[in-house]
């Protein structure tokens, strides 16, 4: 009888603590941030850093297979994808059962499953005004009840995380049904961003002073040690109910070799992931070549060094070092401020102006000097790697100097005696470029002072803080400045929305209105992706030629390297946190 | 004597009040509006208004003062508005690792540039003293970026006598396994400019009267160097040591970056990146507060250190 229960408790233990016997203590894998974390409360924090350590812990209904690319939604925590109707309107998913939180305090000791309403609540908890969620936009005026909900919180000063919305439907226990305002495909992946990871109402109100440090999910880690902006542990999590690695290769030849290597094991193999915060390049560059790093996002500085003609340095290749690399989903520009009397404005003379300055800057120096390499020219809004783009696609607008002072002579814009252009009405002007006041900046303001001597117009750099910059921009008061934007979602509409009229005020930073082009966004937001929507993508980045409140800079690689013993590793241009898809070598 | 303490800490209350007004002004008329900071990049006029409203930015300048001026009395800043983290604990937190690194370059600093200013002094004009001070301008011209980089570059990763970077959990392994190269490199930059300085007040005692006499008198050399000299030049040494003091609440940025010591230096330069104002103002009241009682303490300590000062 003895031998009977001890089987059965045995039995029971290796059942209950799949990740346990999967992953190995002695893998411990050293990863680095740039810069410091905020914290790890998906509704508190916008950063990559944190979203980066939420990702490994909180689970999103929604993820990415790992090795296909494009990115392709998979279910996460759910079944299956979800039940798509009222076209693009209604989505039902429904969640796998069994999934459980980690083990907490909070809990008593009791495994806590995750339920429907786990996630009704925590994409709540991104309208409750008393978080002020950097993220709430992502969800703003998009679910059905949830703007009504936040506009009560705000008069009663309490948000009522009880009342029940018909967006946020729970339909039984394990399914959720979401209702949106008007049709959006890219809901979905909404639904894959670490914000909207489950979390436990019962956790956050319990942690209420400090939810930053108390993240407890259902995902593949959890949380052990937290020194802020220095060092950050994460363990298995024992609750955590694993995968089987099944991933099919793409058409990447370095495919094969990682389904070769991983295919078939049981995932999470690395049981501690360190996490090191290093600001400064030349220290993350000599903690990796030390060996006290494992992966490293490789420092563009360093590429003359260690990326000569683009390959691997032969030392690198001699250790075994290997490099995964993909262009990052995001462009940078430069925006004209649309609403400037001077720059501004849809006006023939006007458009000649922006584009002359557009085709004055050359991007091909920007690459070489102050990129090192590291980038691609842009040629849409819509970057590699994203949903819309067009690889054949060619902007209308070269780098030409001389044809940018054909322009401007052509639109009146001719020179004083002082060798400077004037405006049409003969009266002087200057062109002020904002930048902030780090070293790269420098470097940029005198790319620019080239291009603008080039076509003779007079330029003034507005030195100033990120912060004010950002406020200014917002408030259509700046006349130039650059910018970049990275990926919420891996679709074309994340980068056009930057340039819907609406959105003026908002993540619109040109302050361009444009009926044409609206007529096309509203038009291409509410369609699957598709041929046709493509086809309305390249419609729009004509009409921003034809208009040119943005010039169009550049799409910077990411390069990982990646030290011999860490296996399967493969850059994601979504995912964050690949150490569930990767193994290591255990430490002696 | 306690006349003298209470007098002075009553003038510091003017002071305070001064520095007070001053970190008020800035932020609000040159600080910027955190609300857009914190609203995120996809934000709305509503989201910025209900943002303002919560960090009490939209109250009238006078409340906004008035609640800054109970902050001080209590100690209190509140919680980061960046991380929520409260100011406290944030001081809390990082002092220790900034400590663990600039006390022990403090220290030793002092201590070195004292023993070799006391023996280039005592040979001035020597080939020794020459070579010494060249080598000091030598030294006190290069930045500390450069000791830093190259630094830790030969020291920690060619020679791999220290490492390149990290921190620990206890004292003893960040004293001399973390904190050792990048107190050896505040070493290199601190010791240069204080022999010289050190140098230039030793010998401005060497040739007082009361050595001559003394010399005269027949005391040893040791003697007249190690208790006459030192001790009347140890009045403008403490006023130095005193001076950087404040410094050790602000941390050692470049330090503490390069080799990532999470240290308050670091800290307190995303709080200025962030427009995190609870912790610059934290920072602020306790930089000045600290210099002000340690003014008043360096004072005291010349009276102990000679006993001819009169403190009125």
């Amino acid at each position: 009888m003895l031998f009977r229960t001890s089987f059965l408790a045995t039995i029971a233990m290796f059942l209950a603590t799949p990740v346990a016997a999967a992953a190995d203590p002695n893998k411990v894998l050293r990863w680095e941030f740039q810069t410091a974390e905020t914290g790890f409360d998906p509704a508190l924090v916008s950063d990559n850093y944190s979203n980066t350590v939420i990702e490994g812990i909180l689970e999103p209904l929604l993820t990415y297979d790992y090795l296909a690319r494009p990115a392709k939604l998979v279910p996460l925590t759910v079944a299956a994808m979800p039940e798509v109707s009222e076209g693009g309107k209604t989505f039902v998913f429904k969640l796998k059962k069994g999934i459980h939180f980690s083990p907490d305090p909070v809990f008593k000791g009791k495994k806590r499953e995750l339920v429907a309403e786990d996630y009704a609540y925590s994409i709540k908890r991104l309208m409750d005004p008393k978080l002020r969620a950097q993220m709430r936009f992502i969800v703003d005026n998009k679910i059905v009840g949830l703007n009504e909900l936040a506009v009560q919180a705000e008069k009663t000063g309490k948000f009522d995380y009880d009342a029940k919305i018909p967006g946020l439907e729970v339909v039984d226990r394990h399914t959720l049904r979401i209702r949106l305002i008007q049709p959006d495909y890219n809901f979905l992946y909404i639904l894959a961003m670490p914000t909207v990871g489950a979390v436990a109402r019962e956790v956050i109100e319990h942690y209420h002073e400090d939810t930053q440090a108390h993240p407890v999910g259902t995902g593949p880690y959890m949380l052990k040690q937290w020194v802020r902006g220095s060092k950050i542990v994460l363990v298995a999590n024992p609750e955590y109910r694993g995968l089987v690695w099944d991933f099919k290769p793409g058409d990447d030849p370095e495919d094969k070799a990682i389904v070769a290597a991983m295919k078939g094991k049981k995932m999470p193999t690395i049981g501690t992931m360190e996490i090191y915060v290093m600001e400064e390049e030349q220290s993350r560059w000599l903690a990796f070549q030390r060996g006290e790093l494992d992966v490293l996002r490789f420092p563009g500085t360093f590429a003359p060094i260690a990326l000569p003609g683009d390959k691997l340095a032969p030392d690198l290749v001699k250790k075994g070092i290997t490099m995964s690399r993909i262009i990052e989903p995001e462009i940078t520009y430069t925006a004209f401020n649309m609403q400037d009397p001077i720059i501004g404005g849809l006006e023939k003379e006007k458009v000649a102006l922006r584009r002359a300055l557009t085709m004055a800057y050359s991007n091909a120096d920007e690459i070489r000097i102050i990129r090192k390499n590291q980038a691609i020219e842009a040629q849409s809004p819509i970057p590699q790697g994203v949903v819309g783009h067009n690889p054949k696609y060619r902007s209308s607008i070269p780098n030409d100097p001389q044809l940018a002072n054909s322009l401007l002579d052509k639109f009146g814009y001719k020179k004083g005696k002082d060798g400077y252009r004037n405006l049409p009405s003969g009266k002087p002007f200057t062109i002020k470029l904002t930048t902030e006041t780090n070293a790269v900046s420098r470097e940029f303001d005198e790319l620019w002072k080239k291009a603008f001597e080039s076509v003779a117009i007079r330029m003034e750099v507005d030195k100033g803080k990120f912060s004010d910059h950002y406020r200014a921009a917002k408030q259509c008061q700046l006349q130039m400045w650059g910018q970049a934007w990275i990926a919420d979602y891996p679709d074309g509409e994340n980068f056009m929305q930057l340039l819907y009229g609406p959105n003026v005020g908002a993540s619109n930073n040109a302050c361009y209105k444009s009926p044409a082009f609206d007529k096309l966004y509203e038009q291409a937001r509410s369609m699957p992706n598709s041929p046709e929507r493509d086809r309305l993508f390249e419609q729009m980045s004509r009409q921003i030629e034809a208009d040119t409140p943005w010039r169009l800079g550049v799409s910077r690689y990411r390069t990982q390297l990646v030290q011999p013993q860490v296996k399967g590793y493969k850059k994601h241009p979504m995912i964050r946190a690949e150490w569930l898809y990767i193994d290591i070598e255990p430490r002696r | 004597m306690s006349a003298y303490i209470i007098r002075r800490v009553w003038q510091m209350v003017p002071t305070l009040l001064g520095v007070v007004l001053l970190i008020f002004f800035l932020f609000n008329w040159i600080g910027g509006d955190p609300a857009y900071v914190l609203a995120g990049k996809i934000s709305n006029p509503e989201q910025i208004e209900n943002i303002r409203r919560q960090l009490g930015v939209d109250q009238p300048y006078w409340k906004q003062l008035l609640i800054f001026l109970q902050q001080i009395l209590t100690g209190d800043f509140g919680a980061s508005w960046s991380t929520n983290e409260k100011v406290s604990q944030i001081f809390l937190t990082r002092l220790g690792p900034s400590l663990t690194v600039l006390v022990p370059i403090l220290v030793l600093e002092t201590l070195i540039a004292i023993v070799i200013a006391l023996g280039v002094a005592y040979v001035r004009g020597s080939l020794t003293d020459r070579l010494v001070m060249v080598a000091c301008t030598v030294g006190m011209s290069i930045s500390l970026l450069v000791y830093i980089i190259v630094g830790q570059y030969v020291f920690a990763y060619k020679l791999g006598w220290f490492p390149v970077q990290g921190w620990g959990e206890s004292v003893s392994e960040n004293l001399f396994v973390y904190a050792a190269l990048p107190v050896l490199l505040g070493l290199l930059v601190g010791i240069a400019p204080n022999t010289r300085l050190y140098r230039t007040f030793i010998l401005d005692e060497i040739n007082q009267d009361y050595v001559r006499t003394a010399r005269a008198k027949g005391v040893s050399e040791n003697r007249t160097m190690l208790v006459h000299v030192l001790r009347n030049a140890l009045i403008p040494i403490i006023t130095n040591v005193m001076a950087y003091l404040p410094g050790l609440l602000v941390g050692a940025f470049l330090l503490e970056r390069f080799f990532s010591i999470p240290g308050i230096g670091r800290e307190v330069i995303l709080a200025v990146e962030r427009s995190d104002f609870p912790v610059i103002k934290a920072v602020t009241i306790y930089v000045a507060m600290a210099t002000m009682v340690i003014n008043l303490l360096a004072d005291l300590m010349y009276k102990a250190v000679d006993p001819r000062v009169v403190l009125k």
